[in-house]
C-alpha cells in the first residue's frame, strides 16, 4: 500500500515539473510519432513488393506492430534506466537514493518515469484497430483480459533485460553503450519469428525473449493456432525475467563501491 | 601549426574511445546481430523473388552491412554533447579557449569515427562477411569511390548534427529534436532501405534532401549499383551538400553566439 | 545507549592504473593492473546518543568511505557496524528511516520544483504523519529561516539557501542521528554560524546525535566535545578536542609591539637563561616568543620585557587548531596520556 501511494506522490510531482516545460511535452511526443510513422513506412513500403512475409500479409504484420508499441510505451514511461550508469554510478546519484526508505530500483523508476511516453499506447491501439478492422478479427469477451495479461508479461520481459544490463554497472566500472544498441535488437520481437534462422530464433524466444513483447502475444489475437503455447507463455516469461532482475539488481546494490571519495 | 591541435584533439579522441572498452566487444556482435536481422528480414521479403528494385537479394545484403557498418563511421552524438555543454554553460568555457569550437566538435567526430572504423567497422566487416552470403568487390576504383563517398557522408551527417546541437540555444531542451533528426535520417539516408524501394514521388522529393548522401549513396557505389557516371553525380551531389549546409551553421552560429552573452553563459 | 558501534570496520578498493601512451592504452583493453587499497583499515569506534563528533581527516582518508558504510550506501569489506541497533546496510529500508543525511556537495531536493513540494514528497517517504511534520518542521523553518525561500524552485536558490533548505530535508522525520558530510562547504560566515547555532539546538532539544565531516575546523570547534581523526584508513586520535590541545600543545606564544627601537638580539639577551625563543616578523615589527605553557613563566617573561622597553601591545596566544592538525599529520600519530 505504502509503495501504491508513493508512486501516485511521485507522479504528481512529476506532472507538475513537466508542467514548467510544456513545449517539451509535445515536441517529445511529436518525435515518438514520428519514429513510429517511420517503422510503419518501413513496413508498407517492403510490402510494396511483396505480399507475404513468410505466410504473414501486411495487415498481420502491422498488427503486431501496434501490439508490440503498447507495451513497449509502457515500458518506456517506467523503466528509463538507459543512463543508470551515467546518472547514478558516475555522478554517485546512488548515494542519495540509498539513504532513503524506499527500495533503490524503485525510487529509480519513480525518479526517471516519462509518462508521456503512454500516449504510444494510444498510437499503438490505434494501429491494431486499423489493422483489425481489415483482418476482420473477432473479439471475445476475454480478449481484453488476455491483453492486459500479455501486455504486462511484454513489459516485465523489457523491463526486466534493461534492468539487468543496468545491472553491469555494478561489476564493471567501464562505460558500456550496451543499452541503446539493445533498442535495436528488441525491434526483431515485432517481425514474425519464423523468417529468422533458427539460431536467433532461439535468442529471441529464450535468452533476450523480445519475440513475447510482439509477434508471440499479438499471435494470439490473430489466431495463429501454432503459436498458442508461446502466446500464453508470455506472462511467464515476465515473471521470470523480472524476478531474475530484481535478486540481480539487489545483489549488485551491495557489490556498489560508491562515487569518488 | 595551425593544424595540430585539431590533429591533437583527434588522437585524445582516439585515447578516450580506447578506454570504454567494454563498448567494442559487444558492439561488434550487436551491429552483426542487427544486420543479421535485417538479412533475414530481406530473404523473407525477397522470397524467390530474383531481383527487386535491380537489387539482387546478396546485393541487397551487401547493402544492409555496408550501410551499418559506414554508420559507425559517419555516427556521432555531438547533438549531444553540445546540447550538454550548452545547458551546462559549459560552452562559455569552450568558447574562450583559442580555437574554433565547432571546427574542433568536428575533429572530435572524426577521431570518433577514425575509431570506429579501425576497431569497429573492420572486424566487424570481416565477421559479417564470414557468416552471411556477402558480395565483395576487389576493384580499386570502387574502394577509392566508396572511401571518398564516406568521408562526404560523415561531413553532412557532422554538419547535421552541429545544426541540431546550435538549436539548443534557443529552445530550452531539444532531446525530443534530436531523437526525431536520428529518426529521419535512419529513415531518409537509405540506412533501413535503399532509395529505390520509395515510390517514385518520395525519390523525387529525396532528390532534394540532403539525407541519401550520408548512407545511400556509399552504399550503392559499394555495392555497385552505381553505374561509374552515376556515382561520379553522386558524389558531386554530397559535396555539393558538404558546402551548402556551411551556410546555415555560420548563419545560425553567430546569431547563438550573441545569445550566450544574454544568457550570461 | 551508544548510537553508532564501528568494530574492526575494513573497506578495500581495486584500483586501476591505465599504462600511457596509444600502446599502453591498447594492452589496456586486454589486461589491466590494478592494485588492492584499503580505503578504511580496520578501524573502532563507539558514539553515544546525543554526542557531537566530528570526524576530520585529509582528503582520501577514508572519512566518506566510513560515512557511506554507516548510511548503509556500502557495505563494508569486513568488520561490523552497529548503527541505532541496526545493521545499516542488511536492513537499508528500515535503517535509513532512523537517520538524516547530509552530502554538502549533493542535492536531496529535486531540481525543478518548488522547495515545499521536495518537502512534501519527503514526508510521505519517510511515513511523516501531518501533526509531527506541523509540530517539528515549523520551527525547522523558523529557525533556519527558510519561509520565503519554500515557494522558489531549488534551482533558483543560492549555495547558502539551499544548503539551509537540505538541512531541514534532512531532518523532517526527526531522525535521532544525523550525518553531515562537509555541510559548510563553501558557504560565508553568516550562513554558518546560522546553520552551527541550529545544529547546536537541535542536538539540545532533541538529543540529536551528530556525526560531522568538515574541513572547516572552525565548525569543529564551535560545535564538537569529541573528535575522531583519521589518516590513511586508520584512526589516530579518538577523544575531547581540548585533550587533543593540551596535550599536543608545545607551549603559548606570546606577542609583542614596542613603542621604541628594538632589535632581536637585545630582547634574547634580556630573556637569556630563560626557556624562549625569539621570532620577528620584520614588516610588522611584532615580536613573537615561544614558551612553555607555565604561568609563572609567562609572567617572568612579560614582566621583564615590560620593564625593560616602552610596550604598545601584548598579545597571549594559543596554538590554533588548523596548526595543531598540521602538526599531528606531520608528526603521523597522537599519543594522548
Amino acid at each position: 500500500m505504502f509503495y501504491v501511494k508513493i508512486f501516485f506522490q511521485y507522479m504528481s510531482q512529476y506532472i507538475k515539473t513537466r508542467l514548467q516545460y510544456r513545449t517539451d511535452i509535445f515536441v517529445e511526443f511529436f518525435s515518438d510519432l514520428l519514429s513510429q510513422a517511420i517503422n510503419l513506412i518501413f513496413i508498407l513500403v517492403v510490402f510494396g513488393h511483396t505480399q507475404f512475409l513468410n505466410g504473414w500479409n501486411r495487415d498481420e504484420i502491422i498488427f503486431i506492430y501496434g501490439f508490440f508499441l503498447v507495451p513497449f510505451a509502457v515500458f518506456s514511461a517506467f523503466f528509463n534506466i538507459w543512463d543508470f550508469n551515467e546518472r547514478y554510478i558516475v555522478k554517485g546519484e546512488l548515494d542519495r537514493i540509498l539513504t532513503r526508505p524506499i527500495h533503490s530500483l524503485f525510487q529509480i523508476i519513480l525518479e526517471r518515469m516519462e509518462l508521456e511516453a503512454l500516449l504510444g499506447a494510444i498510437t499503438g491501439l490505434a494501429v491494431m484497430l486499423y489493422a483489425g478492422l481489415h483482418l476482420h478479427i473477432n473479439v471475445e469477451w476475454y480478449d481484453p483480459l488476455l491483453f492486459i495479461f500479455f501486455v504486462i508479461g511484454g513489459v516485465l520481459i523489457y523491463g526486466g533485460i534493461f534492468i539487468m544490463l543496468a545491472c553491469i554497472s555494478f561489476w564493471a566500472d567501464a562505460r558500456t553503450s550496451l543499452m541503446p544498441m539493445m533498442y535495436n535488437i528488441s525491434n526483431y520481437g515485432r517481425y514474425p519469428v519464423n523468417i529468422y534462422n533458427h539460431i536467433i530464433r532461439f535468442v529471441l524466444t529464450w535468452i533476450l525473449p523480445f519475440a513475447f513483447v510482439g509477434v508471440y502475444p499479438a499471435a494470439f489475437f490473430l489466431e495463429k493456432q501454432e503459436w498458442f503455447w508461446y502466446s500464453f507463455l508470455t506472462p511467464v516469461m515476465g515473471i521470470i525475467f523480472f524476478t531474475i532482475s530484481v535478486i540481480l539488481w539487489n545483489q549488485g546494490i551491495k557489490r556498489y563501491r560508491g562515487a569518488g571519495n | 601549426m595551425k593544424l595540430d591541435k585539431y590533429l591533437e584533439m583527434i588522437r585524445i579522441r582516439f585515447l578516450m574511445m580506447l578506454a570504454y572498452r567494454t563498448n567494442y566487444y559487444t558492439g561488434i556482435l550487436i551491429y552483426s546481430i542487427n544486420i543479421g536481422a535485417y538479412y533475414f528480414l530481406w530473404s523473407a521479403i525477397y522470397g524467390s523473388k530474383e531481383q527487386i528494385q535491380g537489387l539482387s537479394v546478396t546485393q541487397m545484403t551487401t547493402y544492409v552491412a555496408i550501410s551499418w557498418m559506414a554508420r559507425a563511421f559517419y555516427f556521432n552524438n555531438l547533438d549531444r554533447e553540445m546540447a550538454m555543454e550548452i545547458k551546462e554553460g559549459r560552452v562559455a568555457v569552450e568558447l574562450i579557449r583559442p580555437y574554433n569550437y565547432l571546427g574542433m566538435k568536428t575533429m572530435q567526430g572524426l577521431g570518433e569515427g577514425i575509431f570506429r572504423l579501425i576497431f569497429f567497422s573492420v572486424p566487424g566487416f570481416i565477421l559479417v562477411y564470414l557468416l552471411f552470403p556477402i558480395q565483395l568487390s576487389w576493384k580499386p576504383d570502387i574502394w577509392a569511390l566508396f572511401a571518398v563517398s564516406i568521408l562526404l557522408s560523415f561531413f553532412i551527417n557532422t554538419e547535421l548534427n552541429l545544426l541540431t546541437g546550435i538549436t539548443t540555444f534557443f529552445l530550452y531542451n531539444n532531446t525530443g529534436l534530436i531523437r526525431a533528426k536520428r529518426v529521419v535520417i535512419d529513415l531518409f539516408s537509405g540506412l533501413l532501405l535503399p532509395m529505390s524501394f520509395f515510390p517514385g514521388w518520395a525519390q523525387e522529393v529525396m532528390r532534394y534532401l540532403p539525407f541519401q548522401g550520408i548512407s545511400y549513396i556509399p552504399s550503392m557505389i559499394f555495392t555497385e549499383g552505381f553505374t561509374h557516371h552515376q556515382a561520379f553525380e553522386a558524389i558531386g551531389q554530397q559535396f555539393l551538400w558538404v558546402i551548402l549546409l556551411f551556410i546555415p551553421i555560420r548563419l545560425i552560429w553567430s546569431i547563438a553566439k550573441k545569445q550566450i552573452v544574454i544568457q550570461g553563459g | 545507549m551508544n548510537a553508532i558501534e564501528v568494530k574492526n570496520l575494513r573497506k578495500e578498493f581495486k584500483a586501476y592504473s591505465s599504462r600511457s601512451g596509444l600502446a599502453g592504452a591498447f594492452r589496456d583493453l586486454f589486461t589491466r593492473n590494478y592494485k588492492i587499497i584499503p580505503a578504511v583499515n580496520d578501524i573502532n569506534f563507539t558514539v553515544k546518543q546525543g554526542e557531537m563528533v566530528g570526524y576530520i581527516g585529509e582528503n582520501g582518508a577514508g572519512k566518506s568511505t566510513t560515512i557511506k558504510m554507516l548510511t548503509g550506501i556500502l557495505t563494508p569489506t569486513s568488520g561490523e557496524i552497529t548503527v541505532n541497533g541496526m545493521n545499516p546496510h542488511k536492513e537499508r529500508e528500515k535503517f535509513v528511516q532512523t537517520i538524516g543525511v547530509v552530502f554538502g556537495q549533493r542535492s536531496q531536493l529535486w531540481w525543478d520544483i518548488a522547495v515545499q513540494e521536495s518537502f512534501r514528497l519527503l514526508k510521505k517517504v519517510y511515513k511523516v504523519s501531518d501533526e509531527q511534520y506541523n509540530n517539528h518542521m515549523d520551527h525547522v523553518i523558523k529557525t533556519l529561516d527558510i519561509e520565503p525561500l519554500l515557494d522558489k524552485p531549488v534551482r533558483k536558490l543560492s549555495l547558502g539557501q539551499r544548503m539551509r533548505c537540505e538541512l531541514a530535508a534532512a531532518l523532517i522525520h526527526n531522525p535521532p542521528l544525523l550525518f553531515l558530510d562537509e555541510p559548510t562547504i563553501g558557504l560565508d560566515v553568516l550562513v554558518k554560524l546560522k546553520i552551527r547555532d541550529f545544529l547546536k539546538e537541535i542536538n539540545e532539544k532533541y538529543n540529536t546525535t551528530i556525526l560531522l565531516t568538515t574541513h572547516d575546523l572552525s565548525d569543529i570547534e564551535a560545535l564538537c566535545e569529541r573528535v575522531i581523526m583519521l589518516d590513511e584508513g586508520k584512526v589516530i586520535y579518538d577523544g575531547a578536542l581540548k585533550k587533543l590541545k593540551e596535550t599536543m600543545d608545545d607551549g603559548k606564544e606570546v606577542q609583542f609591539q614596542f613603542l621604541q627601537n628594538v632589535d632581536l638580539t637585545q630582547v634574547t639577551a634580556l630573556t637569556a637563561g630563560m626557556p624562549v625563543k625569539w621570532e620577528l616578523n620584520e614588516k610588522e615589527q611584532l615580536f613573537t616568543a615561544y614558551i612553555e605553557d607555565q604561568d609563572e613563566l609567562i609572567s617572568q617573561l612579560i614582566s621583564k620585557v615590560v620593564s625593560a622597553y616602552k610596550i604598545k601591545d601584548i598579545k597571549i596566544n594559543e596554538t590554533s587548531t588548523e596548526e595543531l592538525i598540521r602538526n599531528i599529520y606531520e608528526k603521523g600519530a597522537v599519543e594522548v596520556g
